[in-house]
């Protein structure tokens, strides 16, 4: 058992058009003082996850189903002040707006005093002093606490979050894209300070984030989602090295990171599924080149085979499949019309 | 039904920013179609315009005569009776008959400074965000200086020195209220600028003056529009302001002129209200019909505030 | 100092403003058909009599010496007597000043408390009942003519009820020591109550709107939302977060509606014969007072651009971010 489990965790937006299924039950779990890496398109359910496992949804979400337990506690049964007594204590998180997660017309000292004041019971002398030790950790001079959020500049911003965030040594952090708003340079030096942060605090993280090279470059395991759910899971050399399911090949191929020796770049063709009716078989099928009648079908479940875990049909033939990846999807791409279109309308 | 479902129902190409005119009146429709209050706002102007064609065909007397009681008598200060349905004044002319006939001047004064506002204010706005430069710093000062005038003293000082007449009033109102379109306007136009389909039209050689008039103008009309049902609203009051305040003309019957009658004519102290509640009550419908459309508009074109 | 060349800037286009509406108003009152001094003049007059008025008035010199001549006036505050009572003009503006200004700032501050509470309110209650039927309400109010609410007032609470005088600022006949007791007099604010309370019902629909859209605007911020990632209690977010931001837009209208009021009170204080300012300008305007006229446009316009700039100065201190950010 993990630090942080997930059963089926289902999250539902109601809209004008109908519920969309923006979670569709995953299954994760994350050992303490590992680091999780989520990654997937923008749209996959990523971010709703994110602010499903805080419990701050959009007004129009819901959680509709599944588990997920907290250091073996079900915080679903939580009552509202329940898990109030674990938000920030022992799961904080980096936001994806980080930029525009301090409040505007308050110090940044002032806002993280606030928040070990009313959270974490301190005196606002020792929350002070805490946020000047805090502020030295993520490499910010302590008198920059005086200065408000304009006066900052990404980066700066970015660490204050990151500041805030620890402030309170939670167990897990939940960082959400914290690195895609700052520019090359800046992305390197907060992703090397997350690195040493880990190893000095021992802090769990899940790393939310559409960029692998990100993935590759802080974490232990990583969770690809897919309209959804979990895709492929397993740790991150072994995933990146040898991926199972063709979505994690795909996204091996559009990303320039990881593979520097390839000449060029293949992008998966095609949109994610509508989640107000998702598919009725593998949601990826449209998009992907190795779809057979199968995929079509049944939606494929996600099992474990050698540490690692895939929702494929034809997981087993992996190998095989990824001689031939990069070809299959260019060939996606060059067809206009992918040729799985027929199935669509057979119902 | 959100903002956001609205915007979704827009004739089809208009959220792509390249209206054509035609498609700007369309959304004028939809608007009507979609929200209960324009619709209420609508419905509102419509029976005052009945009201006003049909005042002298449905008045039961002409709003300055002075009637006569079967004895002789002036019927001064009468109340409200089969045969003075809202009684008389104290001069003895029939209250409803001019609550009918004031419906004119207010429509008139409400709708011809209205579209003076638009028509002025969407052409500044158009020379300043397409020209900018100069030709922008200047109209912007002047929109500045039209901000800094304080509304109704120069709205009384004006009509008082070009003579109570009610297109003074409706000159004065156009002269002074252009400012909030003019600025909105610039401010869209600025942004349409940069748009692709601007561009081409230049490089295919539309002038100047067809760029802005064909290819912008469409896509800040529902904004002018907006901006012009406001108006309406602002005029009405206005006029009845000035009308209140003496400065009005004497030769038309408006609600503000049968409100400064009444005031000046001890209808208070009588306790007159069938007098000078109903002249009120029309003041603000007719108002409040302008909110509805303008709050209708903004909606459509800006559901930021309804959304979720 | 970015703050000190924004708050110069600032300050340079308010003068510009105030020179231009300045200049405006010379040239309505001299170049608008009819001679200034037509009502100052009677047949009696006879023709050696205009001309000497004429000349001492300066209307035999070029525009453009009678334009700087009036600037120079101007400046100095001189705006010569009325043409009624011969009183200083100065003297006419400094008795009504104050009463404007009181009934305004009562006005306002009522209309103001009423509003941030509404709009939080209202924000608060989104989508309730309180909305559905607030909203409208709100816009009603604002729809209504100010004179016709005061004379719904007056004939209700004045002439029926008689719990109000029916107008003024003092019953006849009453006379205080100095100003300062005039207005803190019960006297004075029994005058005050009705007018104060027309003006601060049509004046509270701004601020309610405008505290309901920020509010909502705001709760949709991200660092709304963050709050609520760190499980600060609610009452923290709302008040210390979300209201205090909100008020900013709501702030500035407050110094903004000082100006506007100013303008507008024309007619409230005309429907309760207070006064004041404005009341003074219609009854000028409406004699051909030209000084008097004159000197009241004057007045309201500089209380109304002034106040533009103090709303500017205000903004640029409790936003730290304006100053740097805007232009």
């Amino acid at each position: 058992m993990g630090l942080l489990d997930l059963d089926g965790l289902a999250v539902e937006y109601q809209t004008l058009h109908g519920a969309v299924r923006a979670v569709r039950g995953v299954s994760l779990s994350l050992p303490a003082g590992r680091a999780l890496g989520l990654v997937g398109e923008s749209g996959c359910g990523k971010t709703t996850l994110a602010r499903a496992l805080i419990g701050v949804l959009p007004r129009n979400a819901r959680i509709t189903g599944g588990s997920y337990r907290f250091d073996g506690v079900e915080m679903l049964a939580l009552g509202r002040d329940g898990f109030n007594d674990y938000r920030w204590r022992r799961i904080a998180m980096v936001p994806q707006a980080a930029m525009d997660s301090l409040d505007p017309v308050q110090r940044v000292g002032d806002q993280m005093a606030e928040t070990m004041v009313l959270r974490g019971g301190m005196t606002r002398s020792a929350a002070l002093s805490r946020a000047e030790e805090i502020f030295r950790l993520v490499g910010l001079e302590p008198g920059r606490l005086r200065l408000y959020p304009h006066e900052l500049s990404g980066g700066m911003k970015q660490r204050a979050v990151i500041a805030l965030a620890l402030a309170l040594r939670p167990q897990l952090v939940i960082a959400d894209e914290p690195v895609t708003a700052l520019d090359v340079i800046v992305q390197h030096q907060v992703l090397r300070m997350l690195r040493d942060l880990r190893a000095t605090l021992g802090v769990s993280l899940l790393l939310i984030t559409h960029d692998i090279s990100v993935v590759a470059h802080l974490c232990d395991d990583v969770a690809v989602m897919y309209a959804g759910r979990i895709v492929e899971w397993g740790p991150v050399g072994e995933v990146f090295a040898r991926p199972r399911h063709p979505y994690t090949m795909g996204l091996r191929n559009a990303f320039p990171s990881l593979r520097e020796h390839q000449e060029h770049l293949v992008p998966i063709e095609g949109y994610p599924p509508d989640l107000h009716n998702p598919p009725q078989g593998c949601a990826f099928a449209p998009r992907c080149p190795f779809a057979i009648q199968r995929c079509w079908d049944d939606d494929p479940a996600l099992t474990v085979a050698d540490g690692m875990a895939a929702a494929c049909h034809r997981a087993s033939e992996a190998a095989a499949l990824r001689v031939e990846v990069a070809q299959a999807f260019e060939r996606m791409v060059k067809d206009e019309a992918p040729a799985p279109a027929a199935p669509l309308e057979v119902e | 039904m959100s903002g956001a479902d609205r915007a979704l129902a827009l004739p089809p190409r208009w959220s792509r920013a390249n209206a054509t005119w035609r498609e700007a009146l369309q959304t004028m429709v939809v608007v009507a179609r979609r929200d209960r209050f324009a619709l209420a706002g609508l419905i509102i102007y419509l029976v005052f315009v009945v009201i006003a064609v049909l005042a002298p065909a449905v008045a039961p007397y002409p709003p300055f005569e002075l009637n006569y009681q079967p004895d002789g008598e002036v019927a001064a200060n009468l109340g409200p009776s089969v045969h003075h349905l809202l009684g008389t004044t104290n001069l003895g002319r029939d209250i409803f008959s001019q609550l009918l006939y004031g419906s004119r001047a207010a429509l008139v004064v409400g709708f011809v400074a209205a579209l003076g506002v638009v028509i002025l204010g969407t052409i500044v706005g158009l020379f300043a965000g397409y020209f900018g430069g100069w030709v922008d710093t200047v109209l912007m000062r002047a929109a500045d200086v039209a901000f800094g005038i304080p509304f109704l003293p120069m709205a009384i000082v004006l009509v008082a020195f070009l003579g109570p007449s009610i297109w003074n009033v409706v000159l004065v109102m156009t002269l002074l209220l252009w400012r909030d379109t003019g600025r909105i306007v610039r401010a869209q136009v600025l942004s349409l600028r940069e748009r692709s389909y601007v561009e081409a039209a230049r490089v295919l050689g539309a002038s100047h003056l067809r760029t802005m008039f064909v290819h912008i103008a469409p896509n800040v009309l529902p904004l002018s529009f907006l901006y012009g049902a406001l108006a309406v609203g602002w005029a009405i009051l206005t006029e009845a302001s000035i009308s209140f305040l003496g400065f009005g003309d004497p030769n038309v019957v408006s609600w503000g002129f049968m409100l400064q009658d009444a005031y000046n004519s001890q209808a208070l102290a009588r306790q007159a209200f069938y007098w000078f509640v109903p002249p009120g009550v029309c003041i603000m419908l007719a108002v409040m019909a302008g909110f509805f459309i303008s709050r209708g508009y903004e909606e459509l074109l800006f559901p930021r505030l309804r959304r979720r | 100092m970015k703050r000190a060349t924004f708050i110069l800037s600032r300050l340079g286009q308010t003068l510009l403003v105030l020179l231009v509406v300045a200049t405006l108003l010379f040239l309505i009152f001299r170049l608008m058909p009819g001679n200034p001094l037509v009502a100052y003049l009677d047949p009696t007059f006879t023709e050696e009599m205009a001309q000497q008025l004429r000349r001492q008035f300066g209307l035999d010199q070029p525009l453009h010496t009678q334009y700087f001549a009036f600037l120079r006036n101007v400046i100095r505050g001189q705006f010569g007597n009325s043409f009624f009572t011969r009183e200083p003009v100065n003297q006419v503006i400094w008795n009504v000043l104050p009463n404007t200004l009181v009934l305004t700032l009562a006005s306002l501050i009522l209309a103001y408390i009423v509003g941030v509470l509404g709009g939080a309110l209202l924000a608060a209650r989104r989508g309730s009942w309180v909305e559905h039927w607030g909203i409208p309400t709100v816009l009603a109010t604002r729809a209504a003519p100010e004179f016709w609410v005061g004379m719904l007032a007056l004939a209700i609470f004045s002439f029926s009820l008689n719990w109000f005088p029916f107008g003024g600022a003092t019953s006849p006949g009453s006379v205080f020591p100095s100003m300062w007791a005039q207005i803190l007099s019960l006297d004075f604010l029994h005058h005050l109550a009705l007018p104060a309370f027309t003006l601060a019902l049509y004046l509270q629909g701004l601020p309610t709107l405008l505290m309901r859209n920020s509010m909502l605007e705001v709760m949709d911020e991200d660092f709304i939302t963050f709050a609520r990632m760190r499980g600060l209690p609610e009452r923290t977010i709302i008040l210390r977060h979300a209201a205090r931001n909100a008020l900013l837009p709501v702030v500035t209208a407050f110094a903004l509606g000082i100006g506007y009021s100013i303008g507008g009170n024309v007619i409230i204080e005309t429907v309760f014969s207070w006064p004041g300012l404005g009341r003074t300008l219609v009854r000028a305007v409406a004699a051909k007072d030209y000084p008097v006229a004159q000197a009241a446009f004057l007045m309201i316009a500089v209380v109304m651009i002034g106040m533009n700039f103090v709303a500017d100065l205000f903004y640029s201190l409790l936003d730290p971010r304006v100053s740097h950010e805007r232009r």
